[in-house]
């Protein structure tokens, strides 16, 4: 395994790169980037429709949903693929077609998280900015959501670590990103396809527990700031000598 | 200051508030009481439009606050209003909490915010509070954290509703303290609240509901020593028996 790694390292990190377009690792981190760059806001978005006071807004983005999420993500990758150039009337490469199908299907799943996120806060955050006088999107930008995305922390990222994973599925597709990268790799040795997938499996694998690990670490310090005192202070020591009657 | 007339409120076929017609004068403080369930809590709501109203008018200010023009967030900006839950936003610290609105309403520089908001800190004892975050706090010090965040308006209205309710017994005494001192201020001020000692102290007026009715608008004197409504001198015989 370490010498295929030792004579195609560059082609599992950047593909044909530069005689070639960008490939590899570096292409899947950069479709799983973009894809949850433009997912955030668009599931924020949805997230917001399907709380909205207004009756036709909630139909609309409880449609996306449902519908989004009854399809495999292989439906959305080929509808996109065949179906979008003929929308557009011209063809558009393989990047932004599953950069597309990605944000589309990962929003409609973080929109879901992000509003169990705002649901689950008490009313009466909602009521206090209201009351003193912010508007609706002033009450959701600086009081409502980021305490419900930090809260929606943990679903976000299982749903950002399966976003990383679904890129491979660009290879259906012919993106060259990691998987693509593999098979090309496979296709010139022949003889060790279980030594190639794995050095797949434990890249992939490497990414994303180093994120949910960040992401888990970064969620304690947060914690630890807003009630630091609450939790190593005074009240564990008021608890410890209080007498029993 | 605060007029209502002939209010009326419904949940689904319930009515909860039955044609109120009441006015509470600048500078006025009003205690209201009551059993729970009577009314209280959703009559002070209607008065910033947290809850919507069937019919009648409330008048703040000089300004409709359910006219179907009313520009609410406008007029909830001179109407301070603190919860029984305190609702501070636990994100932010103490001075964050009481000087967002200022910066983000008033346009205030996040400076002069945040002097502001620390002068109002001092006023209720807590300006060493100041970069603390929610979370840190006692129950007595978040109600006076949000008494705080209430005032950074300047709002010549101020609305409590069951500000101690939520409290310890030893906490309700530090919040009735900074209220107590508000009310001298000069604000008008409209507060419900068990708290029977301080209405008889501070409260110009007493209100007394039950069923979504007024039943009596008293003179604290007049309520506490003759009550005129068979249901009112019920009400306080239970509490001293409590």
């Amino acid at each position: 395994m370490l010498d295929i790694l030792r004579e195609y390292w560059l082609l599992f990190l950047v593909g044909q790169y530069p005689n070639g377009p960008l490939g590899g690792l570096v292409a899947t981190l950069l479709v799983a980037i973009c894809g949850l760059g433009l997912a955030l806001p668009c599931a924020m978005a949805i997230a917001l429709g399907r709380i909205s006071p207004y009756m036709p807004v909630r139909i609309a983005a409880a449609f996306v949903v449902h519908t989004v999420r009854g399809t495999p993500f292989l439906m959305v990758i080929f509808w996109s693929y065949f179906g979008l150039p003929i929308l557009l009337g011209r063809p558009i490469n393989g990047f932004v077609t599953l950069v597309g199908a990605l944000v589309l299907y990962e929003s409609a799943y973080l929109a879901e998280a992000i509003r169990a996120g705002i649901e689950a806060l008490p009313r009466g955050q909602r009521e206090a900015a209201r009351a003193l006088g912010l508007n609706y999107w002033q009450t959701m930008g600086l009081v409502i959501l980021p305490q419900a995305l930090f809260n929606a922390l943990p679903s976000l990222l299982t749903q950002f670590v399966s976003l990383i994973k679904e890129t491979s599925l660009g290879y259906v597709i012919s993106v060259n990103e990691f998987t693509f990268a593999a098979a090309q790799v496979n296709n010139q040795l022949l003889t060790k396809p279980v030594q190639v997938f794995s050095i797949l499996a434990l890249t992939f694998f490497a990414v994303c527990f180093t994120l949910t690990q960040t992401a888990r670490r970064l969620e304690r310090i947060v914690a630890r700031r807003r009630n630091g005192m609450a939790k190593d202070g005074e009240p564990t020591a008021l608890l410890a000598t209080e007498p029993t009657p | 200051m605060i007029f209502f007339e002939s209010v009326d409120k419904f949940y689904g076929s319930h009515r909860c508030l039955t044609r109120i017609t009441a006015h509470v004068a600048k500078g006025e403080v009003v205690v209201i009481c009551g059993p729970s369930g009577s009314g209280k809590t959703t009559l002070i709501r209607t008065v910033n439009g947290l809850e919507p109203i069937r019919s009648g008018r409330i008048v703040v200010n000089g300004q409709d606050v359910h006219a179907p023009k009313a520009d609410i967030n406008r007029l909830r900006r001179e109407i301070g209003f603190v919860f029984q839950q305190f609702n501070l936003f636990p994100h932010m610290t103490v001075l964050d909490n009481v000087s967002l609105a200022p910066r983000k309403l008033r346009g205030l520089p996040r400076e002069q915010a945040e002097e502001e908001a620390r002068a109002l800190l001092a006023r209720v004892g807590l300006a060493e509070k100041a970069n603390v975050y929610p979370g840190q706090l006692s129950g007595g010090q978040s109600q006076r954290v949000a008494i705080a965040r209430a005032l950074a308006m300047s709002p010549p209205v101020i609305l409590f509703d069951e500000p101690t309710s939520a409290l310890d017994p030893e906490m309700v005494g530090e919040v009735l303290a900074v209220m107590r001192d508000l009310a001298g201020s000069g604000i008008t001020m409209v507060c419900v609240t068990h708290e029977m000692g301080f209405a008889r102290e501070v409260a110009d007026r007493v209100w007394f509901m039950d069923s979504g009715v007024i039943l009596e608008d008293a003179s604290p004197e007049e309520f506490f020593v003759a009550p005129r409504h068979p249901r009112a001198r019920r009400f306080l015989a239970d509490l001293r028996h409590a």
